[in-house]
């Protein structure tokens, strides 16, 4: 399971991603934040296409397994309307050493983010609400999300 | 056939999905164009939305059947 619509439970992740060989653990949180170019946020709601994004997310696991040579990444990320401070997507990554870890969550979360179809939707504190403008989607996944 | 919207095309679409009657073979192009002609508010999205059917993306050219659910997803915002 990559989509929930259910608060995140981090802690559980990392109990069941545990992992004698690892000396290093990574956990990124994306959180929502108060403001967005400029405006006051006061809460967000996420959507997404669920089938692909099952998809794309079990994908990148193994693909950021693969590259970074690390034995665990698990990434979840929550739809709904989230408030200001949740989290909105975790990412955790063990690896043997500090320096893959680190790397590997790295690149996981940039590579969500061009890959993965979720959509922001802005509420701000003034009543009026936005789509965030995005990336579009490529029909390959192995287009790099940074160099 | 069956076309679903997602992100901020629900709004410009102002549905969330459609039918759309198709005979004989057409492609995602053959569908946008269409969508183009009798959507007006979707025009400005369409030359950056992406296309999927099931968990499988699909390029403009891929054929598709008459009974398939396309999908339409704008560009994506994540994380």
């Amino acid at each position: 399971m990559h989509i929930t619509e259910q608060p995140i439970d981090v802690a559980a992740l990392i109990a069941e991603t545990s992992d004698p060989t690892c000396g290093a653990l990574v956990v990124f949180e994306g959180i929502v934040r108060n403001h967005h170019e400029g405006q006051d946020v006061a809460r967000m709601r996420y959507t997404g296409y669920k089938p692909l994004a099952e998809r794309v997310l079990r994908e990148l696991e193994e693909e950021v397994r693969e590259r970074f040579q690390v034995p665990v990444c698990r990434i979840v990320h929550r739809v709904g309307t989230l408030e200001i401070g949740e989290p909105s997507v975790a990412i955790v990554v063990r690896a043997p050493h500090r320096g893959d870890a680190y790397r590997a969550s790295e690149y996981a979360i940039d590579t969500l983010k061009h890959r993965v179809p979720i959509w922001k939707n802005d509420f701000y504190s003034d009543g009026t609400s936005a789509y965030q403008d995005g990336i579009p989607l490529s029909a390959s996944k192995h287009d790099k999300a940074h160099t | 056939m069956r076309i679903e919207f997602y992100g901020v095309l629900t709004e410009a679409a102002g549905v969330r999905h459609m039918e759309m009657e198709v005979t004989g073979r057409a492609t995602v192009q053959d569908i946008l164009d269409r969508l183009q002609a009798t959507v007006p508010g979707l025009e400005r999205h369409l030359p950056r939305v992406a296309c999927a059917v099931g968990d499988d993306m699909v390029t403009r050219g891929d054929p598709l059947e008459a009974d398939a659910t396309l999908v339409l997803l704008p560009p994506v915002s994540g994380g």
